[in-house]
C-alpha cells in the first residue's frame, strides 16, 4: 500500500456534496422565485431570490471543478478540465461578492422599504381619516352649527332675561353692551342711551370706582364689590358688582363683564330693622326708667297739691309749690311719652274716620298758639278722601306733635302748609305737613325718628316726638317720609323748606268691618 | 436657473464639442505612442482575489447574523433554519478559506500520484498541516447542510405567505 492519505475519498465527497448543492440550490431557487411571485412588493423575498440565484451560480461553477473534472478525467481529456479551471475560480469568486454585495446592500434597502412602508401607512391612515371626514363632514359641520346656536341661544336668554343688570365693558371702563334689566335699573328707556358711557360716571362716589377699577385690572376678577349707583333721575341704588376680565388670544385684557344686583330695597330694609332694633332697645330701658320714676313722681306731685291746700293764701310758699307741681307734670308727661314708645300700645279703639276732619279738630285747638306768633295755617283738602280705619286719639296725638315741631321750625312769622290727597294706584291715603322754618341739615335729616335726638333747646324738647309719632303710624301700617326741601315743585312752589309725608293704607278699614262681622 | 447662467452655460458647450474634442481626437489618433497603462497580474493573483472574495462573504454573513440579531425581522422556524444557514455558510467559509491557504504552505510534491485522479495522495510526513488540510477538503459537510437549511427557510417562509395571503383572501 502507497504512503500517504488517499484523495479519493475526499473528491468522492466533492461530486456527491457537488451534485447535492446544484439539485438543493435550485430548489432553493424555485422557492424564491415562488416568494418574489407570492408577494412581489416584499423586498426581502427579492433578496433571497438574488441571493438564490448567486447560490445557483456558485454551485455550478463548484460543479465544474468538482463534477466535470471526473466525467473529463474518465472521457480521457484531462486537458479539457485546465482550460475550465480558472473560469471555475472566476464564478466562484463572483459568486461570492454577489452574495457579500448583495447582502450589505439589502440592509439598506430594508431600512428605506420599513420606512416607506411606514410613511404608506400613515398616509393610507390620514387617507382614510380625511374620507370619513369628507363623507361625515356636512353633517359635522350642520350638528355643530346647531350645537352653537342652542348655546347662543341659551346664553342670549340668560342675558335678557335676567333680573340682575349684566353689563359689557372695553378695556377704557366704557359700557358697550347693558341688558334690559339694567338700562331699567339706570332708568334709562334704552341700551343705546347707555352704551358709550363710561362706568365711573354712574359711581356716586370716585373712591369706590377707582378701588373697583384697580382691584379688577390687578386680580382679574372682583367678587361682591358694594358700590352705590346714580341712575339718571338722580336716585342712588345700591348695587353688588361681581366682575371679571375678558382676555385676548394673547392674553391682553380686552375689557370685563359684570353682573349686578341691585341691593338698595335689602339695603332700606336693612337700616329699617337696625333701627327697630335700636328703638326697641331704647324701649325697653325707657320702659326700666319710667317705671322706677313714675311712682316717686306720682309721691312729689300728691304731697305738693297737699301742701298747696296746707298754704292756700300763702302765697310767698305757694308760687314756688306751683313751679313744682308744674315742672313734676312736665316730669310726668316725658315719663307717659317713654311709657307710650317703649309698649308701643295699641290699647286704643280703632274707628273709621275722616282725616280732613280730624285735622280741622286739631288745627282748631293749635292755631290759635300759631296766630299768636303770626304763623298761618294753609288747608289745601282732597275731596275725595276716603276714611281710614285709625285710633283716633293717638293719630291726634301725631298730628299735633308734627304741628308743633313745624310751629318750633318756623319760630315767629311763616306758614304751615296741610295737604291730605288719596293715592288711588297703591290704595294710600297722604297727610303733608310742611312748614316754611329753617330746613334740616342734610346730616342729621337720617336721625331725626331716632329716639331723644333733638335740635332744639335744653327743656323745650325730649326727642321722643318723632319717635312716638314714627312708632304710631308704623302701627296704623303706614310710613312716614320727611323731606327737606322737599322734592315735588308744588310743595317748592308754596314756598315749604321742610315736609313730612304721612302715608295710611286704606285697606285696614275693609279688614275692621271683616273682624266687626267675626265678633258680631 | 437664471437666463445669464443659461447662456453661459451653452457658449461653454459649444467651446467644447468646436475645439476641445476635435483637439483630443487629433491627440489620440495623429499621435500614438506606448501609454503603458494596462496592468500584468500574474498567476497567484487570482487566488488571492479568490481568498478575498471569502473573506468578503464571510464579512457579508456576519453583517447579516449581526443585524438579525440586533433587529429581528421576524421570528419562527423560517429564521431559525435561515440563521443556521447562515452560520453552515459561515463555518464552510472559514474552512475553505484556511484550506486555500494551506495549500499555499504545501510542497510541490505534497500531492503524488500521477495524471490520475483516483491515485491522488496525500505524501507523508503528515503532519498537522497536512491533516489540517486534508480534513479541511471534507467542506461539503458545511456547505451542503449549509444549502439544505435555506431550503427548510424557504419554503417555510413560502407557507407563511401562502397563509397570508389565504387569510387575506378569505377575508376579502
Amino acid at each position: 500500500m502507497s504512503p500517504g492519505l488517499p484523495f479519493l475519498p475526499v473528491y468522492t465527497g466533492d461530486f456527491v456534496g457537488a451534485t447535492l448543492m446544484i439539485i438543493l440550490s435550485l430548489q432553493a431557487m424555485r422557492y424564491a422565485r415562488r416568494l418574489t411571485r407570492l408577494e412581489r412588493q416584499n423586498v426581502l423575498w427579492t433578496y433571497l431570490f438574488w441571493l438564490c440565484a448567486a447560490l445557483v451560480a456558485l454551485a455550478v461553477s463548484r460543479s465544474i471543478g468538482h463534477i466535470l473534472r471526473f466525467v473529463m478525467e474518465l472521457a480521457g481529456c484531462p486537458i479539457g478540465w485546465q482550460v475550465l479551471a480558472p473560469y471555475s475560480g472566476g464564478l466562484n469568486s463572483l459568486a461570492f461578492m454577489a452574495v457579500a454585495v448583495l447582502t450589505f446592500y439589502f440592509y439598506n434597502v430594508y431600512l428605506v422599504n420599513e420606512r416607506v412602508r411606514q410613511h404608506a401607512r400613515a398616509l393610507a391612515e390620514a387617507h382614510e381619516s380625511l374620507q370619513c371626514l369628507n363623507l361625515t363632514l356636512e353633517e359635522q359641520v350642520e350638528e355643530r352649527t346647531l350645537e352653537l346656536s342652542r348655546s347662543e341661544q341659551k346664553f342670549r336668554r340668560l342675558y335678557e332675561g335676567s333680573k340682575d343688570m349684566i353689563f359689557f365693558c372695553d378695556v377704557n371702563g366704557r359700557i358697550t353692551d347693558i341688558n334690559d334689566s339694567g338700562v331699567e335699573l339706570l332708568g334709562y328707556d334704552r341700551s343705546q342711551d347707555i352704551v358709550g358711557h363710561h362706568l365711573s360716571s354712574f359711581f356716586s362716589d370716585e373712591a369706590k370706582w377707582a378701588r373697583y377699577f384697580c382691584s379688577l385690572n390687578a386680580n382679574g376678577h372682583i367678587k361682591d364689590f358694594e358700590a352705590e349707583f346714580e341712575c339718571r333721575d338722580g336716585s342712588h341704588r345700591y348695587l353688588l358688582i361681581t366682575a371679571s376680565a375678558v382676555r385676548g388670544e394673547d392674553t391682553t385684557r380686552q375689557g370685563c363683564e359684570a353682573i349686578a344686583k341691585d341691593l338698595t330695597h335689602f339695603k332700606q330694609v336693612t337700616d329699617q330693622l337696625i333701627q327697630s332694633e335700636n328703638m326697641a332697645s331704647v324701649g325697653q330701658l325707657a320702659a326700666g326708667v319710667a317705671h322706677e320714676i313714675n311712682t316717686p313722681l306720682g309721691i312729689i306731685l300728691g304731697y305738693t297739691q297737699l301742701l298747696e291746700e296746707d298754704f292756700e293764701g300763702n302765697n310767698e310758699v305757694l308760687e314756688p309749690l306751683r313751679i313744682v307741681e308744674k315742672q313734676t307734670k312736665v316730669c310726668k308727661r316725658i315719663v307717659a311719652d317713654l311709657l307710650r314708645f317703649s309698649r308701643h300700645t295699641t290699647e286704643g279703639e280703632l274707628c273709621r274716620i275722616s282725616i280732613n276732619h280730624c285735622l280741622e279738630e286739631v288745627l282748631s285747638v293749635v292755631e290759635h298758639s300759631l296766630n299768636m306768633d303770626h304763623i298761618y295755617v294753609q288747608r289745601v283738602f282732597g275731596e275725595d278722601v276716603p276714611e281710614v280705619v285709625v285710633d283716633r286719639e293717638r293719630l291726634r296725638q301725631v298730628l299735633v306733635n308734627m304741628i308743633t315741631n313745624a310751629h318750633h321750625a318756623i319760630g315767629k312769622e311763616g306758614i304751615i302748609g296741610v295737604w291730605t290727597r288719596f293715592h288711588s294706584h297703591c290704595r294710600e291715603l297722604e297727610i303733608i305737613i310742611g312748614d316754611t322754618g329753617c330746613g334740616i341739615a342734610p346730616e342729621v335729616i337720617g336721625r331725626i325718628f331716632d329716639p331723644f335726638f333733638t335740635t332744639k333747646g335744653v327743656g323745650k324738647g325730649t326727642g321722643l316726638g318723632l319717635s312716638v309719632s314714627f312708632g304710631i303710624i308704623q302701627d296704623f301700617g303706614g310710613r312716614i317720609d320727611v323731606f327737606s326741601p322737599p322734592r315735588e315743585a308744588m310743595l317748592v312752589s308754596a314756598g315749604m323748606r321742610t315736609v313730612f309725608c304721612i302715608f295710611l293704607p286704606v285697606e285696614a278699614a275693609g279688614a275692621l268691618v271683616s273682624e266687626e262681622k267675626g265678633r258680631g | 436657473m437664471s437666463t445669464r447662467k443659461v447662456k453661459s452655460f451653452a457658449a461653454t458647450r459649444a467651446f467644447a464639442v468646436k475645439l476641445v474634442i476635435p483637439l483630443l481626437v487629433l491627440l489620440v489618433v495623429g499621435l500614438p505612442a506606448p501609454a503603458c497603462a494596462v496592468q500584468v497580474h500574474g498567476a497567484p493573483e487570482g487566488l488571492y482575489v479568490h481568498m478575498l472574495a471569502h473573506v468578503f462573504f464571510a464579512s457579508a454573513l456576519i453583517f447579516l447574523l449581526h443585524i438579525l440579531r440586533r433587529r429581528p425581522m421576524g421570528s419562527g422556524s423560517a429564521w431559525r433554519y435561515f440563521k443556521l444557514s447562515l452560520i453552515f455558510f459561515l463555518i464552510w467559509n472559514v474552512d475553505t478559506f484556511l484550506v486555500h491557504w494551506l495549500s499555499l504552505r504545501l510542497d510541490e510534491n505534497a500531492i503524488i500520484g500521477g495524471s490520475r485522479l483516483w491515485h491522488h495522495r496525500l505524501a507523508p510526513p503528515l503532519d498537522w498541516e497536512r491533516w489540517l488540510f486534508y480534513l479541511g477538503r471534507f467542506d461539503h459537510i458545511f456547505c451542503v447542510p449549509a444549502m439544505y437549511f435555506l431550503v427548510r427557510s424557504l419554503r417555510d417562509f413560502c407557507a407563511g405567505a401562502e397563509q397570508r395571503l389565504g387569510r387575506t383572501g378569505e377575508q376579502s
